[in-house]
């Protein structure tokens, strides 16, 4: 079953090896935003089976980003998982804290980002 | 002597009688008559009112009046009235005696012994008078001259006490007997061991020659004398030209020399008295009176006053002797005072050199000391300061003279004290302890510090302070702080194009964006694999930084040890199996106290350079044995081995063996660093055993939790 996948990061190389590893490994649909304001838009509009959101993000961070997603009722039952390059056992468990689905450490293989998210989120 | 009828008074019948009858015996009593007459005593006739009958000769002398003038004189008148005599009783039948005071016709008293024998005739009673005045005075003045004497006596004796000095005594005595005695010379003369003598002391009227200091010959005063002396022998010689007194011819031409007539000697002995013990007395000398003028009988009395005199000088020569012995302790006493008073002041001397060495030394090191930017102190075991170098005044604003003496927490505040507490304890029970603290400077800025606190123990072992050096390491924080930043930010900014970068060789890779070349493929691998060693290494670069700043809490609690081993043995059971190598994991049941993802990462570390560095066929052990107190882990291999000299250094950052080989199996030259990290920071240690072309073995401890 195809599912729908929206990447938010400010790096296009990121949103570009997702979206090509995602495709390539398991054939999903791959959204895009390149900040958290357009991503929780997107969110909004296209309803994303999960969202990969980057921690580190000028402007408006992956955090904060998460917090307004949890706020708004179209997007806060989507599950979110947090891409990051802090890859520390308590930063994790802080994560965790927050509410998210799951966390994934940069530097990541993108074909291998199906696999982990049917993981992660039990599909 | 013959009662005479004109010479009697009014007369009565029965005196007549008795007359009659007396006459009648007159011619038996004539022989008796001039013996009365001429009798010493006073002996007189009286009639019952006392007056005076008949009196012989010595009773009209003794009441100065003729016979005629006497009679019928009553005997009160001539009873001296002052005289407290009671008045004689002439009615008594009984003979009384008893002593009179009388005064005669001329005024002249008179002592008299009287005795009245009552009615010897009829009315006519019998007084017989005895002059006794001569003899009274006699006694009177016996006691006189007695009371004079002991009076001279006592004088003379105080006069002598008055002196310790013997001189002084010596010549006192002679002084004083030559005063007394009125004799023209007196002398002492000291007997000397050797037989000879010696005048060492003479008073000697000016008319005659002086004897003082002369030496006289043995032959003068013979041994056999000394013994005579010493026994106490007097001589009194009253002349000595008269044969009698016994002097030798030679010794009579030898006082001639000095007009000596007369002499009067008189031992003085020594009553030796050594260490408690008395031995018998022994001559010191004489003392000798010289009479040069004439003759001279020596009365007792002089005698005796010589012999009292030179008793007296015994004691004085007993007592010099005593004062000279004490003389003697005193002296060497002094002497051994002197000794100690110098080795005292050489001692002081020694002191004061050893207190200025002390002084200059102390200076010097308050001069360097006060010269290092840096905290220097001495703290006692009451956490007072003893010692504070001036940066303390540079950095806290506060002079030696505040910190001396005051209490840690006095100087330092008590949330600052509170931070040093532990530290502070640590010390005072022995330990040398370095830790950082943050304190405020009298300016107000923050500091970082680094302490050391080292305790100041005495011979005893125990405790008597600390020695405490602190100094700033802000800027070095700074840096650190910096480094640590920077290696965080690199690390997250590489990891973001590295992930790119991996991915999009890994999509490359699968050949579904066109096929390259067989030499394109090997390319696209060794970009691959290159990514792949760049992304452990920026994980291994971030790990350690986190575990070498600190900023890594482990998370320990209780595990047991076969749970990890199981755990790293599967997670690496992979990597085994592709090296073709034997993984055997014999897991033992040990509790240990440890955070489970480090030593996770610690034991796959270990197991996977075992690996790696094993050829087809090996095995690799993983086991685990209980030690005191701790769990002993150990990873072995049968690889090629380590050289000895390699053994320390692989645990260092970028040290691997044979680095380009390291590399080509991917390592990042810090897995063992962090491997000895994280076992330090549980309290471990971690070694290498290696015996070259047999293997290795890496073991490592952590602690084990007490039941």
């Amino acid at each position: 079953m195809t599912k729908r996948i929206l990447i938010i990061d400010d790096e296009e190389t990121i949103q570009t090896v997702v979206q090509f590893g995602i495709q390539m490994a398991a054939g999903w649909e791959v959204l895009t935003a390149s900040s958290g304001l357009t991503g929780i838009q997107t969110a909004q509009t296209e309803k994303p089976d999960v969202i990969l959101l980057d921690v580190m993000m000028p402007d408006m961070d992956g955090i904060t980003t998460f917090k307004k997603l949890q706020t708004h009722p179209a997007t806060e039952q989507i599950p979110v998982i947090l891409l990051t390059a802090k890859a520390q056992t308590a930063e994790k468990r802080q994560f965790n804290d927050l509410g998210v689905s799951g966390v994934i450490t940069k530097p990541f293989n993108s074909l291998d980002l199906p696999e982990q998210i049917t993981r992660i989120l039990h599909w | 002597m013959a009662p005479r009828s004109s010479h009697q008074p009014a007369s009565t019948q029965k005196g007549k009688n008795k007359i009659r009858s007396a006459s009648t015996r007159r011619s038996r009593k004539r022989l008796l008559q001039p013996l009365l007459e001429y009798a010493q005593d006073a002996i007189a006739l009286v009639d019952d009112a006392g007056c005076f009958l008949d009196a012989n000769l010595a009773a009209c002398q003794l009441f100065g009046l003729s016979r005629q003038a006497l009679l019928g004189r009553p005997l009160l008148d001539f009873i001296d009235a002052g005289g407290g005599h009671e008045g004689l009783n002439l009615q008594t039948s009984q003979r009384q005696i008893g002593e009179l005071r009388l005064v005669n016709s001329r005024h002249v008293f008179s002592e008299v012994e009287y005795s009245l024998t009552p009615a010897v005739l009829p009315h006519g009673h019998l007084l017989v008078l005895r002059d006794i005045s001569r003899r009274k005075a006699a006694i009177e003045d016996e006691l006189q001259r007695q009371r004079q004497r002991v009076e001279l006596f006592s004088e003379v004796t105080l006069k002598i006490r008055q002196s310790l000095q013997l001189k002084e005594i010596l010549h006192t005595t002679v002084t004083e007997v030559q005063r007394i005695l009125r004799a023209d010379r007196v002398l002492i003369y000291q007997v000397l061991p050797n037989g000879t003598g010696k005048t060492i002391s003479e008073a000697v009227l000016p008319n005659y020659p002086t004897i003082l200091d002369m030496e006289f010959p043995e032959e003068v005063f013979p041994e056999e004398y000394h013994q005579l002396y010493a026994q106490g022998r007097v001589r009194a010689i009253t002349d000595v030209h008269n044969p009698a007194a016994g002097l030798s011819e030679c010794l009579v031409d030898f006082v001639d020399q000095f007009d000596i007539k007369a002499k009067l000697i008189v031992p003085i002995v020594q009553n030796l008295n050594h260490n408690g013990s008395t031995s018998p007395n022994q001559l010191w000398g004489l003392l000798i009176a010289h009479q040069c003028r004439n003759p001279r009988h020596w009365v007792d009395f002089e005698l005796e006053l010589m012999q009292q005199l030179a008793d007296q000088i015994s004691i004085a020569l007993a007592q010099a002797q005593l004062l000279e012995r004490l003389e003697e302790i005193v002296e060497v006493r002094t002497a051994e005072l002197q000794d100690v008073n110098r080795s005292l002041k050489q001692e002081i001397n020694d002191r004061e050199h050893a207190e200025a060495a002390l002084r200059q030394s102390e200076e010097q090191l308050r001069l360097i000391t006060n010269a290092l930017p840096v905290l220097i102190a001495y703290v006692d075991n009451q956490q007072q300061y003893r010692f504070n170098n001036n940066a303390y005044f540079d950095w806290l604003g506060k002079s030696p003279g505040e910190i001396y003496g005051a209490h840690l927490q006095h100087v330092w505040g008590a949330a600052c004290y509170q931070r040093m507490r532990f530290y502070v304890d640590s010390a005072l029970s022995g330990h040398t302890v370095t830790y950082e603290n943050e304190i405020t400077l009298a300016n107000g800025n923050q500091r970082s510090v680094d302490v050391t606190y080292v305790p100041h123990l005495d011979d005893q072992n125990t405790v008597k302070g600390f020695f405490a050096l602190t100094s700033d390491i802000s800027d070095r924080k700074a840096i650190e702080r910096m480094k640590d930043e920077f290696i965080s930010v690199v690390s997250h900014e590489l990891r973001t194009p590295l992930t790119s970068l991996h991915s999009a060789l890994k999509i490359l890779a699968t050949g579904r964006l066109g096929s390259l070349s067989t030499d394109g493929q090997q390319m696209l691998g060794i970009a691959d694999e290159s990514t792949e060693r760049l992304v452990r290494l920026v994980n291994n670069v971030l790990d350690l930084q986190r575990i070498e700043s600190g900023k890594v809490i482990m998370d320990r609690q209780a595990h047991n040890a076969a749970d990890f081993m199981v755990q790293a043995a599967e997670a690496m059971q992979a990597m085994a199996q592709q090296h073709e190598v034997t993984l055997i994991a014999q897991p033992q049941d040990l509790m240990i106290w440890a955070d489970a993802d480090y030593i996770l990462q610690a034991l796959t570390n270990l197991l996977s350079n075992a690996i790696k560095f094993s050829t087809p066929g090996d095995t690799v052990w993983l086991t685990a044995e209980a030690g005191q107190d701790e769990a002993i882990f150990r990873v072995r291999d049968e690889g090629q081995g380590i050289p000895a000299d390699h053994l320390e250094r692989i645990f260092e950052r970028f040290q691997q063996v044979d680095s380009s080989d390291s590399r080509k199996k991917g390592g990042t030259g810090l897995g063992l660093t962090i491997c000895r990290k994280i076992i330090e920071q549980h309290g471990g240690r971690i070694w290498a055993e290696s015996t070259l072309g047999h293997g290795s073995t890496f073991s490592f401890t952590l602690p084990t939790l007490k039941e």
